[in-house]
């Protein structure tokens, strides 16, 4: 296919919903038949000022599981990851199945079940019980990556390490761990994005104590008040592009200086 | 699928004994014996009518008799198939075929190709919001057509959003899952060799020809991953059908939700006993579509 | 070692510390409290509101208003948390089975069948109303003695008003139906352009039930009690309206919006002609929101248009009590049932007794302006009829999904 054709096509299924929702969001009263706004309004722009303490708290909340989530899932990933990078052993096929299940089942079905449970550990309501549940249904993302990580790291460094005399936690948290940034931080971004834009268990398990961004866009989403919620969604959209360039400015500039990457 | 193992380790002694193994394999197990395996237990056994909140009065199969007799159950099920096919299949085709064309862009148009990440990064709410604001019947795609002069009123406009085949939800899981299958297949296009296609160009094969020889069967193992990923969710998934839901027939998720917060709590047992059948459906559209792939390529190694 | 004997002794002195506290929160026994009491305890405290959170104008003011009251007045820090009646019922269900004694709701906005079936299951702290003091000075006791025909008994307290009422716009339709079987025969001659939301939604619901009275011949025969037979007998003329018109429905009966804001947004975009609302002022709230065109009018059906009061409610595990009862206390002051009718802000009548209200008090709630397209309580009152008690609108919201949606 021909370039420009492939880009625009590619720019108007992607790009201009982006566009409509900037515009629906200047312009509450955009009705049929205007193709273009006919008034716009900065109402929802002082909506958002009006209401920013809630709803930098509910950014704030959902931004705190979403990284919660994305270190459990590494704290429970990391060592069983480097035993399923390595040899094979009797079952392991079958394990890594069953293992990476819970991406691929209707989180539905065990969380619902769950539920109860949480409610008399008294983890209903809880950020530490929307975290785990959240861990349990992305954590496949994260395990994946890590496999994948360890492969390309390879098993010298950790030999050389241990034969310089260092006990294995050291050779751990200091040779691998960082060789295994790349590997990390794609999957830490897949879990994070996940974890963000999740709605349902975080409404299930959190019952409303744990604020969630997605918690307050719903009901704005079928009210007729379309352009609050064009707004909230640019938001949706701008949080993780700024969080990725910060990582990629930062993390990933050292790391491509040292030639780790 | 871990088959590139380490080389042999020196340090370690030479079988690595199953109970370090498993000592290692701990921090992931015990959760997920505990909260998955623990959750699923919880469904099926409420499914039953047992560990219930309040005590069930009815029959240990009570929940599913009902079920099984009831012709709306069996009409929410074919439909939560068919959005989830239909979504499923579109943005694999759709997602295999643009990948494969970014791929081939000259290199600094590449970076202009990263758009299409975006809706990857949208929450699925968002994606059914953006599909409401274009296609509802007073939505911007209907004005257009009306500032073309193709409709004069709102209700000649076709109705997309409602029309009791799920177009709204098949169109938000599509937006969302194109980029998806993009993603899957360019991590395995990146690894291919491009000179191998520019042979065969110059032996002469057609483009189309290229494509289903070369290509596909390369990315098949990433295009097999994306419909079953993608199929799976559409089918179960809770945040685009409560935004963009229908009410005859619903989805499955839909009446579990409804079941679950809105009725008694008498009626739980049903809402579990439709989250077991959505369960073991997964499980085996994941086992038979493995087999059916595998089968498929050693017949096609033995020509 | 010394470093580790140090650790334990503070451990186990946070732990008293902790028991203790918590020992002497169980002290508190707010019912049985003068209410000075009451707020003093609940003073530098937090309260979790449970709301339905699907109307913005409702939510700013609770956010912005309210809350900064309850700060300047009584230092307690207030936090509303958006969530359907029906959910937070299940959620205590939940916990009550579960034998949680100490949830995360404070305060709840509740009616109707909610409240019976919160009742019905003790989920609820009480009674406590008449413990507050706005009640004792302000509310007729006789008009808030029954929510949808069930004994309230001091475990809700009164919070605003509302009635059943349409919305049309002038711009779009000349004359709206004034009955129930002109609008009927409105339906079939318009076909595609109404609709209403589906049931359970709180709105589509009480359409149906307005419907009900009006084929059924009247709402008094309902009043006392529900009755099997008489509604085996009753409702099938339901059915058979609503099924006979369902053709003609927006999406020929396919689907129906999932909501009232949804139906609301089909309206003011022009999608259905008719709106439908709880509230009174709600047109005129949405004309100065600027999402409904300033041609839209309200009008009311000659057979009757119900009305009913909504209610605030304590759970029986929620963690402020005290702090719970202060706010409901407050929402029945004059000040904030005055700023709740103003229908830039909300437009909810108030549930005060005006016989009860000082005259420069009354004289505060008249001069507000309602606006255009409200109608003017002489033109709601002659309409007005009682809901229907709870069972009733249970069965009808089932009867509703077996015989019309399916």
């Amino acid at each position: 296919m021909r370039a420009p054709l492939l880009l625009l096509l590619m720019f108007l299924v992607f790009v201009v919903p982006v566009v409509l929702l900037a515009l629906s969001s200047l312009a509450p009263g955009w009705r049929f038949p205007n193709v273009w706004p006919e008034a716009f309004s900065l109402r929802a722009l002082v909506y958002l000022l009006q209401h920013r303490g809630q709803i930098l708290i509910s950014l704030g909340s959902s931004f705190l599981f979403s990284l919660l989530t994305v270190l459990t899932t590494l704290g429970m990933c990391l060592l069983p990851a480097s035993v399923f990078a390595g040899r094979e052993f009797p079952g392991k096929t079958l394990l890594e199945g069953l293992l990476l299940a819970p991406a691929l089942v209707p989180p539905m079905t065990f969380a619902m079940g769950l539920h109860f449970l949480l409610i008399k550990c008294s983890l209903a309501d809880t950020l530490i019980g929307v975290v785990l549940v959240l861990a349990m249904f992305s954590y496949p993302y994260m395990f994946r990556a890590l496999v994948a990580g360890f492969q390309t790291m390879g098993v010298d460094y950790r030999a050389c390490a241990q034969n310089l005399g260092a006990e294995p936690v050291r050779i751990l948290l200091t040779v691998e761990l960082p060789l295994l940034l790349p590997a990390i931080i794609a999957g830490g971004s897949v879990v994070f994005l996940v974890a963000f834009s999740e709605y349902f268990l975080v409404f299930l398990i959190g019952g409303g104590a744990v604020p969630s961004f997605t918690g307050r866009l719903i009901p704005l989403l079928s009210s007729s008040d379309r352009s609050l919620a064009s707004i909230l969604t640019l938001i949706f959209l701008f949080l993780p592009i700024a969080l990725f360039v910060i990582l990629d400015t930062t993390l990933v500039r050292v790391y491509r200086k040292k030639g780790m990457m | 699928m871990g088959d590139s193992g380490f080389q042999t380790d020196p340090g370690e002694p030479s079988n690595m004994n199953g109970a370090k193994r498993i000592l290692k394999l701990c921090p992931l197990l015990v959760p997920y014996a505990a909260l998955f395996c623990g959750g699923v237990f919880l469904t099926v056994s409420q499914s039953f009518g047992l560990l219930t909140p309040i005590p069930y009065g009815g029959g240990h199969l009570e929940a599913y008799a009902g079920l099984l007799s009831s012709p709306s159950f069996y009409a929410s099920f074919l439909f939560s198939l068919q959005v989830g096919a239909v979504s499923a299949l579109c943005a694999v085709i759709a997602g295999t075929l643009l990948a494969y064309w970014v791929w081939r862009l000259p290199a600094r148009l590449q970076t202009a190709a990263l758009i299409y990440k975006i809706p990857l990064i949208l929450p699925h709410i968002a994606v059914a919001f953006v599909v409401l604001l274009l296609w509802s019947r007073s939505g911007i795609l209907a004005s257009m057509a009306h500032s073309m002069g193709w409709i004069e009123t709102m209700r000649e406009f076709p109705n997309v959003l409602y029309s009791g085949w799920g177009l709204g939800m098949i169109m938000a899981y599509c937006l969302k899952g194109i980029p998806f299958a993009m993603l899957l297949v360019m991590a395995l296009l990146v690894r291919f060799d491009a000179r191998q296609i520019e042979t065969a160009e110059m032996l002469g094969a057609s483009r189309t020809r290229i494509f289903f020889r070369i290509v596909l069967p390369r990315v098949a193992p990433a295009v097999h991953t994306a419909f079953i990923i993608l199929f799976l969710y559409s089918f179960g998934a809770f945040d685009i059908p409560f935004v963009l839901s229908e009410s005859r027939p619903g989805m499955l998720s839909i009446h579990v939700y409804n079941m679950y917060f809105k009725r008694d709590l008498a009626d739980r047992p049903e809402a579990m006993a439709i989250l077991v059948i959505m369960f073991c459906f997964a499980v085996l559209f994941i086992v038979a579509y493995s087999m059916a792939v595998r089968r498929l390529e050693s017949a096609e190694r033995k020509i | 070692m010394p470093r580790k004997q140090w650790f334990a002794m503070l451990l186990c002195t946070v732990a008293v510390l902790a028991l203790s506290g918590s020992i002497q929160a169980e002290q508190h026994r707010p019912l049985e409290e003068p209410f000075e009491e009451i707020e003093k305890q609940a003073e530098g405290s937090k309260v979790h509101w449970y709301m339905y959170g699907g109307w913005a104008h409702v939510n700013t003011w609770v956010d912005t208003y309210v809350a900064r009251e309850m700060k300047v007045r009584y230092n307690i820090d207030l936090t509303r948390v958006p969530m359907d009646a029906g959910i937070f019922v299940n959620k205590l269900l939940n916990e009550k089975a579960a034998g949680k004694q100490t949830g995360t709701i404070d305060l709840l906005w509740i009616n109707g069948e909610n409240f019976k079936n919160a009742r019905e299951a003790g989920l609820l702290l009480g009674p406590f109303a008449s413990h507050l003091p706005h009640v004792q000075q302000y509310v007729d006791p006789g008009s808030v003695a029954h929510d949808f025909g069930y004994p309230v008994e001091g475990y809700e307290a009164p919070f605003g008003k509302a009635q059943f009422v349409f919305e049309y716009d002038t711009a779009e339709v000349d004359s709206p139906p004034q009955t129930v079987a002109a609008l009927k025969a409105w339906i079939k001659a318009h076909p595609g352009r109404f609709t209403y939301p589906q049931p359970p939604d709180f709105t589509g619901s009480a359409f149906i039930r307005q419907l009900f009275y009006a084929v059924t011949g009247g709402h008094e025969q309902y009043l006392q009690g529900y009755d099997p037979d008489l509604f085996a007998r009753q409702a099938p003329k339901l059915w058979a309206w609503l099924n006979e018109v369902e053709p003609w429905l927006w999406q020929k009966g396919q689907t129906y919006p999932k909501d009232s804001a949804t139906l609301d947004t089909l309206f003011a975009r022009g999608e259905v002609a008719f709106g439908m609302s709880y509230h009174p002022p709600h047109a005129q709230n949405k004309i100065l929101e600027g999402t409904y065109p300033d041609t839209v009018r309200t009008f009311v059906l000659e057979d009757g248009s119900m009305y009913n009061i909504h209610f605030t409610a304590i759970p029986f595990n929620a963690p402020n009590k005290a702090g719970a009862m202060v706010l409901s206390n407050f929402l029945l002051s004059v000040d904030a049932q005055l700023a709740k009718y103003d229908p830039a802000v909300w437009g909810d009548f108030p549930a005060l007794d005006p016989q009860r209200l000082s005259p420069r008090d009354r004289k505060r709630f008249q001069a507000v302006d309602l606006g255009p397209a409200t109608l003017r309580s002489d033109e709601l009152v002659p309409v007005g009829v009682p809901e229907i008690p709870a069972r009733y609108l249970e069965a009808l919201e089932r009867g509703w999904e077996e015989h019309v949606l399916r």
